[in-house]
């Protein structure tokens, strides 16, 4: 069981930003949004997004999974989302006048229940499908695009203590470590008759079958944890100051990209508190859409 | 050694915590390759011991970083990319048992273990609320959405798996700090 | 006891005031008992280092070698707690007036697995580590990781994941961190444990070379009969955390127990010749004269852990038959544990077939092929889990689906055979190292497999207790046949009736030892160094006949 992590170089546009302008734009561009329901604007946070994406030069074979699994999780979530309420989060959609598609009451247990779809749902449905979509994708290519490790010194550089930043780091080291021991004690139970495939038993049972895989690589790493700690200590880890030796540096393009950033979280700002253009609604085009007169 | 602070953070603990992180990690991604139980919608994930159980030994910065980082470096390895509050929410399910570690005496008490499960479960409700919660304000969801849908399958099967393993690693862990004598 | 004489200086803590002629290292009546123990690990402990001093500190396990370390390295009393009494000086100055970071830049330590220190996932950031944490700038950083990196003539590995590194480039790469603080003294506890003997060679000559360019060296080894090869300065030798002998490395052999650590043969036939003989009588593959049978069969296999990978064995084709002791030698890498996962089907061949009692392991599980194989691992922690013994050793019978009065009598029995009766009822992870070894051969046992097979027996034990396992081991009744991996030549000499040399993942060899291991060209083609024992032994080789162990070897020849 030999690991891979997903990065490497491309030689993008991306590549070459210092990852510190990287998370601190992903995450202005995303504070800017919370507050905004407004579909257009959605839609332009949606294609913000999607240029990000394009500037990493991800293959459709590399992010399929992800793709899959962004898109099945919004349908189930929007999906639900429209049946149990329709509202959103801040209850955006109940101000709006329902215009019924199609409704249905249910007797269960001598409540009723009424679900039903309006043509507010459906439009408020593609707009959060926009927002959610726009989210994920401004966040899902990290693990592609930024060096694993430059991590320690990126938090480090960002004003994290350097303890919790190198905790990062070491957790990187490790990983290919543990699951080269991970894969030996599967093997060395299954040396003992063990049969990792099989489930069997009630739901506790089948749970607690997993003891034999995790005991042994929990505990063998605490007690090797003991001689990483001393080796560590025996060379001065530890001091009020720390050098890093992979280097970071802000440079001209990196002032751009953060520019962008803050651009667009205050221009959210303006359109929040100086257009006053947050509300979610829906166009009238929209309605002519289901032959419907608001 | 016992520290005095439970919310220092020397050496030990920046070790302790890339271990837990690392094994979240590779536990994580490893079950993809291995069948689990599940029932309906809601699948067990074993590896949420492990911050649950980093935070009960090691206290709660160290929890917080092993399910904070363990949940990002799981989702590095698997493909699925980067979701920055649920990364957060997999820390707080490591913090909060955390909060109960000054209080160990040994790991194989009952009384003890009793109380790492209701902690750790405590924090499984507060680290998914949290998660589910933040879905409302970036993917616009409502309040019963992100319970019933995120909130609801993703808290039963922690709990229960906390329930039935943290036991079982705070036993053998008990046997091997009787070996370490820092 | 004596309390510490506390040094009072009035001068700045720095060592460029230290007095310049004072040894590197001194150390006055040394007593450390750790905290949760009633007994001093280490007691009356009084040693003198000088400049360029090679120094070998030797003793069984529990001696209290490392803990002798800690005190000089600083982690006791800083990690450590404890009480600690005694003085201890550095160049003169007190350690106890010095902080962790200066005295780490006098000290360096080197441990025993290279794996367990490595903290960085590049070359260039492990051996930038320490430097990193004193702060210095960046620009002083680099020359000197690129100074420690090409001193140890590894530059091309610069950039590399430490990961991907083999075990003796891990090794060197964990020393060119300590060498990159400019440390005067360096402890090295154990460092050979996991290295084949070419490589354990190349690195005594190494440390060797290090002393004669002004560094002191501490090393702790096992392997005294080894060490002896590079001429250490001088021999500190320890029983039960207190002194045993200092002083010159050919005074050691008229004191050491011969029994406890590895002594050259010549010395040890001197000795055991005023002893009774000890019997030996190995037990595999008794089955009431019905002659050889066949147990497995490996036919021309050739396999790759990946389409994308080197093969990494080569048409391999051997038969092993009860009554075999197999011992595989071979340089790290080689291939040795691939090959051996293949017998339990753990690997299936690329091409080519492995047959278990005739039977291809393609159609077979492993659970299946584990009724008739059992397959030690090396690590006992990685299958350990189990709240008691009991509990861990029924793990193994209960999957192949024993009915429960079976899984009893094979635990009792396996139990009894290991003996470790009186831990019937403790966690397994509580005990000791040698102790877990135990309890993972028994699980094993409790299987009742036809055909053993252990990679690495012995390694991280001493030399006492892996005798003493090996001999109940093979005077064991139940098996078929045994096979084990070893990087330890003795052992495969004094044990083995059939040896496999792998090289390269071919098979360079395969006959009896005193056939394979006369051929000392092709010994040294797989890396594989020739002993003391071995050279005495081929010397005799006419009248006796066959290999054997110093203590035979002995009375074998009057
Ligand atoms: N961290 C610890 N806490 C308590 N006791 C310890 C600790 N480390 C070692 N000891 C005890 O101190 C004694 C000396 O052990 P030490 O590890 O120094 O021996 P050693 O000579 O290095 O052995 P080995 O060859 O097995 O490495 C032993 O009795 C051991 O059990
Ligand atoms: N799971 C794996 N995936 C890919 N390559 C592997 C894997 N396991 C081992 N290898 C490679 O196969 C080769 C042989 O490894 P193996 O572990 O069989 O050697 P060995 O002879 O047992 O060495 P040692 O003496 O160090 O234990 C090595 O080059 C190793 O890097
Ligand atoms: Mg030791
Ligand atoms: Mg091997």
């Amino acid at each position: 069981m030999l690991v891979t992590w997903k990065y490497r170089p491309r030689g993008t546009f991306l590549d070459s930003l210092d990852p510190r302008s990287r998370w601190i734009t992903s995450f202005l561009i995303l504070f800017a949004m919370v507050p905004i329901w407004h579909p257009y604007v959605m839609v332009g946070y949606f294609c913000l997004s999607m240029t990000q994406f394009f500037l990493s030069r991800l293959t459709w074979q590399e992010t399929k999974r992800v793709w899959f699994f962004i898109i099945f999780l919004i349908v189930i979530v929007i999906g639900l989302n429209a049946i149990i309420t329709g509202r959103g989060g801040p209850g955006e959609i109940q101000r709006l006048e329902p215009h019924v598609l199609w409704e249905r009451s249910f007797n269960i247990l001598g409540a009723t229940w009424t679900p039903n779809i309006t043509v507010e749902k459906i439009g408020f449905g593609i707009t959060q499908m926009f927002r959610m979509m726009g989210t994920a994708v401004l966040f899902f290519i990290i693990p592609w695009t930024i060096d694993p490790s430059k991590y320690g010194v990126t938090f480090s550089g960002m004003g994290i203590p350097y303890r919790f930043a190198f905790s990062m780091d070491l957790a990187f080291r490790f990983v290919p470590t543990l699951a080269r021991d991970f894969a030996t004690t599967v093997d060395s139970q299954r040396a003992r008759g063990y049969e990792v495939e099989r489930l069997e038993g009630g739901l506790i049972t089948q749970i607690r079958r997993v003891a034999p895989l995790i005991v042994p690589v929990v505990m063998n790493a605490i007690v090797n944890g003991e001689d990483i700690t001393n080796a560590m200590d025996l060379r001065c880890f530890g001091q009020d100051k720390r050098t890093w030796i992979g280097k970071l540096q802000y440079r001209t393009r990196d002032y751009f990209w953060i520019g962008i950033g803050v651009a667009v979280f205050l221009g959210a700002l303006y359109l929040n508190w100086g257009l006053n253009l947050e509300n979610f609604f829906v166009p009238t085009w929209f309605y002519g859409l289901f032959g419907v007169v608001p | 050694m016992k520290d005095s602070n439970m919310w220092s953070f020397g050496t030990r603990q920046v070790v302790y915590a890339a271990i837990g992180a690392a094994l979240y990690g590779v536990f994580s991604w490893a079950t993809n390759f291995i069948p689990l139980p599940s029932v309906g919608n809601v699948t067990f994930r074993p590896a949420v011991v492990i911050p649950a159980f980093f935070g009960v030994a090691f206290g709660p910065l160290v929890g917080f970083l092993a399910g904070g980082i363990g949940n990002v470096l799981g989702d590095f390895l698997s493909g699925w990319g980067f979701f920055w509050n649920w990364s957060l929410g997999n820390g707080l399910m490591g913090l909060i048992p955390g909060l109960m570690a000054a209080s160990v005496v040994s790991f194989k008490d009952r009384g003890t273990i009793t109380k790492a499960i209701m902690y750790a479960i405590g924090g499984v409700v507060v680290g998914m609320l949290f998660a589910s919660l933040t879905e409302m304000f970036t993917s616009g969801i409502d309040i019963s959405t992100a319970l019933v849908g995120y909130f609801t399958p993703a808290a039963i099967g922690n709990a229960i798996v906390i329930a039935v393993l943290l036991p079982i690693v705070m036993v053998a862990y008990d046997a091997v700090a009787a070996r370490s004598g820092r | 006891m004596l309390d510490i004489i506390k040094h009072v200086h009035h001068t700045p803590r720095t060592l460029m005031t230290a007095e310049t002629n004072a040894l590197p290292l001194s150390i006055r009546d040394l007593k450390f008992t750790y905290r949760i123990r009633e007994q001093a690990a280490i007691e009356n402990i009084n040693l003198d280092l000088h400049p360029g001093e090679l120094m070998l500190v030797a003793g069984a396990s529990g001696s209290g070698k490392t803990t002798l370390m800690r005190c000089i390295n600083g982690l006791i009393p800083r990690s450590y707690r404890g009480k600690l009494e005694g003085d201890m000086r550095l160049f003169g100055q007190s350690l106890a007036d010095l902080t962790m970071a200066e005295l780490s830049q006098q000290v360096g330590t080197l441990l025993q697995d290279p794996e367990r220190q490595i903290v960085a996932s590049y070359v260039v950031n492990e051996v930038a580590f320490g430097l990193e944490n004193l702060g210095l700038p960046r620009e002083e950083i680099l020359p000197r990781v690129d100074e420690a990196l090409d001193y140890l003539n590894i530059g091309y590995l610069r950039d590399r994941e430490t990961f991907s590194l083999s075990g003796g480039e891990k090794q060197k790469v964990a020393l060119a961190g300590v060498l990159a603080m400019r440390p005067r003294i360096l402890i090295l506890d154990e460092p050979l444990a996991s290295l084949d003997p070419a490589s354990a060679f190349e690195a005594l000559e190494l440390f060797r070379h290090l002393a004669d360019e002004g560094i002191s060296i501490m090393l702790v080894e096992h392997r005294v009969d080894d060490v002896l090869a590079i001429k250490p300065d001088s021999v500190f030798y320890m029983e039960n955390g207190r002194e045993m002998y200092k002083g010159a490395p050919d005074g050691l052999m008229a004191v050491a127990d011969y029994h406890r650590i590895k002594l050259p043969a010549e010395y040890v036939l001197q000795r055991a010749r005023s002893e009774a003989p000890s019997v030996f009588t190995p037990a595999v593959g008794e089955n009431n004269g019905a002659g050889p049978q066949l147990l497995a069969q490996f036919k021309n296999v050739t396999f790759r852990y990946d389409k994308d990978l080197p093969n990494v064995l080569q048409d391999v084709s051997f038969d092993i038959h009860t009554g075999d002791i197999i011992a595989i030698l071979g340089p790290n890498g080689a291939g040795k544990s691939t090959l051996v996962k293949h017998a339990l089907g753990l690997l299936k061949p690329t091409s080519g077939e492995v047959l278990l009692q005739g039977e291809s392991t393609r159609t077979k599980t492993v659970a299946q092929a584990a009724h008739t194989v059992g397959y030690v691992f090396q690590n006992p922690g990685q299958m350990l889990f189990a709240p008691t013994v009991q509990e861990e050793l029924a793990f193994g019978p209960k999957n192949l689906r024993m009915d429960a009065a079976t899984v009893t009598t094979n635990v009792d029995w396996a139990i009894e055979t290991v003996n470790m009766e009186e831990y019937r009822e403790s966690p397994p992870l509580a005990l000791s190292y040698g102790q877990q070894k135990r309890v993972s051969i028994a699980a094993i046992l409790a299987m009742r497999s036809r055909l053993l097979m252990m990679d690495e027996p012995t390694a991280g034990q001493d030399y006492w207790n892996y005798r003493a396992f090996m001999d109940s081991i093979l005077q064991m009744p139940g098996f078929g046949a045994v096979i084990f991996i070893t990087h330890d030549v003795d052992l495969a000499l004094v044990y083995a009736n059939r040896i496999l040399l792998l090289a390269d993942g071919q098979l360079a060899a395969d006959g009896p030892p005193a056939k394979v291991m006369a051929d000392e060209a092709l010994l040294r083609r797989c890396r594989v160094l020739p002993t003391s024992l071995l050279h005495l032994n081929l010397k005799h080789l006419p009248q006796t006949g066959r290999l054997m162990r110093a203590e035979e070897l002995a009375h074998a020849i009057g």
